[in-house]
């Protein structure tokens, strides 16, 4: 027991840290910033259920992402429904979608299976972008502002901190699950080898589309929320494949099939991209875009030095011996 | 009575037949052994036997269930396990995770596997090894390590392919005392083999297969004097 508590130690460090934020910070452009890790880790986590933990890599998860946020856009507006509400009927959706991706995993590996994702999405932004009359097109929707919680109308950015937080401990919660429990193992003989798992009774086709499906639902909450804390949803946003990578961005630089890295990963790609933006971005600032080439250096930087991910990088520092400590 | 039939098995590849009506029995605690120089269609049928190939006539049966058509999992739940020719650990996995991932199909207690997992690696002489990477381990002990994953699945007919195959000669009598133990313990075994000398001292029968079709079945003393095996193996002129 004790074990396990300090595996989780920096975990609660991490959580217990953003949960005092507020308490002591006003600040609007700090307190987003940290509503936005929040909120990334936590669709990097989701995407992490499927590419990390049953090891099918997809780069169309923007579809799920981008149906919780449509949900909660056209629900709102249309028959002035609660986002809950919403929540619920995007993450079934998502759910059904993820189930079709799953079909297509059992039939495609490798680059196929990332290929076909891919071609799903863009499948989501036509529709998104063409079928004007239902989705309002190109020109995207505004979420309606409905003061409330039961509405998600919040102008206080501290109680939007405490909502994705629990959503980010959820989310944890739910990878450590699959890191520790029964179904965990068999993932991971999965991803590891599909026969082999095969071979020793491992359900291994109606696992991956299971651990598809829950990703596509997970990151499906994850998008309702976004719509409802940003106030807008625009097809060629949510149905990118910008957003799928930024997903899988986040869980590959935190580190993959790891129940931390995806919020780490999100909290460095976030800092990083806004203080550049800030810092180099705007046109007083000189040559425009430069900021990107210099996050693009920085990635490159990151992988180069922990390919496994910010968590085993950490992990390693923490177990190297102190400098003149050595015995 | 027998526990694993095998009846009229054929199974081909496009134009090629790479089992053509085999048929064999083995019965509760023997252990059958299966030659056949190399193209005979060995690791075919265990696919077929196993689940990994569904063959285009004949069946196989454990216990009178027919398990032809079912997926590989569901063979494996019904107790047929097996070892891979060319070894597959998880690579990226502890000795130990790769064998609770075998006991895991029959409990749902990852405390109970995890004792399960143990045990059997104290007995397959991992007990050493039970928290190393599986990638660090020698081809011998890998061999090891897919006999107690197979086993942690509680098989009731264990299939291995090659128990000896690629092991250096060192290692091999302990590999070879290792099956013998197992089946003195009362498992059923099914075994393919290269090495002559240890089929023929483990084994109580053998089935000998040629470019897909069995060409003998008996005990090994009467195998190894077959003709056809002699032929099959040597061409001809030496028989």
């Amino acid at each position: 027991m004790t074990a396990a508590l300090r595996s989780m130690a920096p975990a609660l460090a991490l959580f217990g840290f953003a949960a005092l934020v507020p308490l002591f910070v006003r600040d609007a452009f700090f307190l987003d910033g940290l509503i936005l890790i929040l909120l990334w880790g936590s669709v990097a986590a989701a995407w992490n259920v499927a590419a990390g933990y049953a090891g099918q890599v997809s780069l169309g998860h923007s579809v799920f992402f981008g149906l919780g946020a449509y949900s909660a856009a056209l629900m709102g507006t249309k028959w002035n429904l609660s986002p809950w509400i919403a929540m619920v009927v995007g993450a079934a959706l998502a759910t059904v979608m993820g189930f079709v991706i799953g079909f297509l995993s059992n039939r495609l590996r490798g680059p196929y299976f990332v290929l076909a994702t891919i071609a799903f999405s863009q499948v989501f932004l036509i529709v998104g972008s063409r079928w004007r009359g239902f989705t309002s097109g190109s020109e995207g929707i505004p979420v309606p502002f409905r003061p409330g919680l039961w509405t998600l109308g919040l102008v206080d950015k501290r109680v939007w901190v405490y909502l994705m937080l629990a959503l980010a401990i959820g989310l944890y919660l739910i990878q450590l699950y699959l890191e520790r429990s029964r179904r965990g193992y068999q993932l991971a003989a999965v991803r590891e080898d599909e026969d082999a798992a095969l071979s020793l009774g491992v359900p291994a086709r109606r696992l991956k589309v299971a651990a598809i499906a829950v990703s596509a639902a997970l990151t499906s909450v994850c998008g309702t929320l976004w719509a409802q804390y940003v106030g807008f949803v625009d097809p060629f946003y949510v149905f990118s494949v910008d957003l799928s990578v930024r997903f899988a961005l986040a869980a590959v630089t935190g580190g993959l099939g790891t129940a931390l890295g995806p919020f780490l990963g999100a909290g460095l790609i976030t800092v990083l991209e806004t203080y550049l933006r800030a810092r180099f971005g705007g046109i007083g600032a000189g040559l425009v875009g430069i900021y990107l080439i210099i996050y693009g250096v920085a990635l490159i930087l990151i992988m180069r030095f922990a390919p496994r991910g910010l968590v085993s990088w950490l992990g390693r520092l923490a177990r190297r011996p102190a400098v003149g400590a050595a015995s | 009575m027998s526990l694993l039939s095998v009846s009229g098995v054929t199974k081909r590849f496009g134009g090629i037949t790479a089992n053509r009506e085999i048929s064999f029995d083995v019965a509760p605690g023997e252990l059958v052994g299966i030659i056949g120089p190399n193209g005979s269609g060995k690791s075919t049928l265990f696919e077929v036997i196993s689940g990994f190939y569904h063959p285009d006539a004949g069946e196989v049966r454990l216990d009178g269930h027919r398990l032809t058509g079912l997926s590989p999992d569901r063979v494996c739940r019904l107790g047929i396990a097996r070892t891979f020719q060319k070894l597959r650990p998880f690579a990226g996995m502890s000795v130990l995770d790769n064998v609770m991932v075998g006991a895991l199909t029959r409990t749902r207690d990852v405390r109970h596997a995890r004792e399960r997992a143990h045990a059997l690696l104290q007995r397959v002489g991992l007990g050493e090894k039970v928290h190393a990477h599986a990638r660090t381990l020698s081809t011998g002990q890998r061999k090891r390590l897919e006999l107690a994953r197979a086993l942690a699945t509680q098989p009731r007919v264990l299939l291995l392919d090659e128990v000896t195959g690629g092991v250096d000669q060192r290692s091999i009598p302990g590999l070879v005392q290792l099956v013998r133990e197992l089946h003195a313990d009362g498992l059923t075994l099914l075994v393919i083999e290269h090495n002559m000398r240890v089929i023929t001292a483990v084994a109580q029968r053998i089935v000998a297969l040629y470019l897909g079709e069995k060409i003998a079945d008996g005990v090994p003393d009467s195998v190894t004097r077959d003709r056809r095996v002699i032929e099959a193996y040597l061409g001809q002129a030496y028989a």
